[in-house]
């Protein structure tokens, strides 16, 4: 058994990780109340953004307008799904409407292998100037690039929280994650909201997108193991609760990143986001009661 | 599904007129009569080894996507992690061969019950989770499956529970049945197979499972108030599904020779998920394009020099397409598009021909023309 000290390092970028996670989703969790959709796409959005912005920063372009641009073509990728598959595809059902976002996950997927093959040239990845600066707290060492991580997690999950409290587009997502039809009567704009919620969840791909390019790009681990980490933090708030997400996407970071040092158990520690959703879902599923046909389509 | 519909059908066609519905059933048992010979008879002297291959891997995913689409299209349960279940079958089938001496055929059937022992266990307790949340779950098993499959490894005739020894430097191939031991050979064999879990998967569907099935599949309360016991027909679906997937499995085991944890990826389960949907969820016809859009295309794109990455594309743009307008799928719509052709066709070739004895007819009658 590796002792305390084996442990610490891990803490603090297992709570960056998590940081990532749950701002992830909380991207997620956003857009499935105000539209329904589960957004399955959005680890292959974020990979996509984050490649575009490498390879601008290879071609020398200063690294801020490489980040601006992953995060803006991610907000707009995603937007321009939701404008036309939205619609499409409304009154077809979640789960329909979630396997639609694969066939999507599988166009940039193959569309980033043609792009960037992974045997060719040098590893592509990301850097921040804030990746060597950072400070020590007892003999573990906490770049920057951790703080931001983890801050931007919370930040983000607090001023969503904050935005669907109190503003009024945050408002009429709750409305409509209740209700459409009845929303829809009340006179509010459903398609502009609908939009809205596709592109703040598009950015927030991008911005996941970006940080987990540092250090490196990969397109299957950004595609699945990222959406699948964010999605299980995000199944384990019942996709509902944005607090829940934030703590849930933590302990899912902080669990997967402290197993690194236990020899017997590091081969598996990706498999931390599938035990700890699948425990949490089939614990809170024992009181469930029959269905209502209404919610599942 | 040929033979004895054939047979059936055939009967009633010699003595009176057939009734449309009937010629229909009559052409699509014929046609698939005829296709199944060519598989069996035909092709095999033709082709070379690099396409008894392909046509191999295309009678066992025929198997894996029979599997799925009676998931997604006659119980509407999404299984996002179909592939895991056939690493699942795949891994026993190749333990079982290395460690036993037992016929080929007994393997086969051995595997498919463990997977279905094993795939039941795990949706168990997930069959409470109702359509998103149960296809997320199948999509987090099948990440955890790929997670362990890459540290336990494929059986490669090491000893112990696993039967993996790194070591090793040359791995013995897994073994074929004797009967099947050339390549053509295990073609045919496979082929059998493929038609063997098809002719069960009918049978489930024409009788009381197929019939409780579509009844959940429009809708749980419904059909939970019409008395079926909709956790156990689920669970039947979901076993059954997962058995022909384990022997399918088996049968790659046997096919492929050597296994790899990196042969099972996740991306795999989603692009399987794709082309079952492409190749049409709703029939059983839908499954054998499925096969061969898995591994058929694939190879020809291999030959021809096109990168793969392409298909990816074309089945995402595929998956969009076939949600949004066309759930039927290539089975469904392709029948239908060819109705219409054909329909054009014909209206094209008779329209000269046939306006001609029209007029005939009428100025005969009506002794002149009325103008």
């Amino acid at each position: 058994m590796p002792s305390w000290a084996d442990f610490q390092p891990f803490i603090v970028t297992g709570l960056a990780l998590g940081g990532i996670y749950a701002l992830s989703g909380v991207g997620l969790v956003v857009l499935y109340r105000a539209t329904g959709v589960l957004n399955l796409a959005f680890g292959a959005v974020g990979a996509m953004g984050g490649f575009i912005a490498w390879q601008l920063i290879h071609d020398g372009v200063p690294g801020w307008v490489g980040w601006l641009a992953c995060i803006l073509f991610s907000g707009l990728l995603t937007l321009a799904y939701g404008l036309v598959f939205g619609p499409a595809l409304a009154g077809r059902g979640p789960l329909v409407q979630a396997v639609a976002t694969l066939g999507l996950t599988l166009v940039l997927f193959g569309a980033m292998d043609l792009a960037w093959p992974t045997s060719a040239g040098q590893a592509p990845g990301i850097t921040f100037p804030t990746d060597n600066g950072g400070f020590t707290i007892g003999q573990v060492q906490v770049t920057w690039t951790n703080v931001i991580e983890l801050g931007a997690g919370v930040l983000i999950t607090v001023a969503t929280g904050a935005f669907l409290r109190y503003s009024k587009l945050g408002t009429a997502m709750r409305a409509m994650a209740n209700d459409r039809e009845i929303t829809a009567t009340l006179g509010v704009p459903v398609r502009r909201v609908e939009a809205a919620a596709w592109f703040g969840c598009g950015l927030l791909s991008g911005i996941a997108g970006v940080m987990l390019g540092d250090p490196s790009l990969d397109a299957t681990t950004l595609t699945f193991t990222v959406v699948i980490s964010s999605l299980a933090a995000a199944l384990i708030a019942r996709l509902r609760s944005i607090p829940v997400t934030l703590v849930a996407a933590l302990v899912i970071g902080l669990v997967h990143d402290l197993l690194t040092p236990i020899q017997q158990l590091s081969n598996y520690q990706n498999m931390t986001p599938f035990v700890l959703a699948a425990v949490v879902l089939l614990v809170a599923s024992r009181s469930q009661v029959m269905t209502r046909s209404r919610e599942e389509g | 599904m040929s033979m004895i519909d054939t047979a059936r059908h055939a009967a009633p066609a010699a003595s009176s007129r057939l009734p449309p519905m009937d010629r229909r059933s009559l052409i699509s048992t014929t046609v698939i009569a005829a296709a199944l010979l060519l598989a069996l008879f035909a092709l095999p002297p033709l082709m070379s080894l690099y396409y008894t291959d392909t046509m191999t891997q295309v009678a066992i995913y025929s198997i894996v996507a029979l599997g799925l689409g009676l998931l997604v299209g006659r119980v509407g349960l999404y299984s996002l992690g179909q592939l895991a279940v056939l690493a699942i079958g795949a891994w026993t089938g190749a333990r079982l061969l290395f460690a036993t001496g037992q016929p080929f055929i007994l393997v086969l059937i051995e595997a498919g019950l463990v997977t279905m022992i094993i795939g039941s266990l795990i949706t168990l307790p997930a069959l409470r989770l109702r359509g998103l949340y149960l296809a997320l779950i199948t999509l987090m098993l099948a990440g955890a499956v790929t997670v362990i499959l890459a540290t336990v490894n494929f059986p490669n005739g090491g000893g112990g529970f696993s039967g993996y020894n790194g070591n090793q430097l040359h791995t013995p191939h897994i073994r074929r049945p004797s009967f099947a031991g050339t390549d053509p050979a295990f073609y045919r064999f496979s082929v059998i197979v493929a038609i063997v879990m098809f002719l069960l998967v009918f049978i489930h569907l024409r009788t009381r499972p197929g019939r409780a099935w579509a009844a959940i599949k429009q809708s749980e309360p419904a059909a939970l108030a019409a008395g079926i016991n909709t956790t156990f027909y689920k669970l039947w679906a979901l076993a059954l599904s997962a058995f022909v997937t384990g022997v399918a499995g088996a049968l790659l085991a046997g096919a492929d020779g050597q296994l790899y944890s990196i042969d099972f990826p996740v991306q795999n389960s989603i692009s399987l998920l794709a082309v079952v949907l492409v190749g049409g969820a709703f029939s059983l016809a839908g499954a054998v394009v499925a096969a061969f859009l898995q591994s058929f295309v694939p190879a020809l794109l291999q030959v021809w020099g096109v990168q793969q990455d392409w298909l990816t594309i074309i089945f995402g743009i595929g998956v969009l397409q076939v949600l949004a307008t066309a759930p039927g799928g290539i089975a469904d719509q392709f029948p239908k598009d060819m109705m219409k052709l054909y329909g054009l066709i014909s209206r094209l070739w008779r329209r000269p021909t046939a306006a001609k004895p029209a007029g005939v007819a009428a100025t005969e009658a009506k002794g002149g023309d009325p103008a």
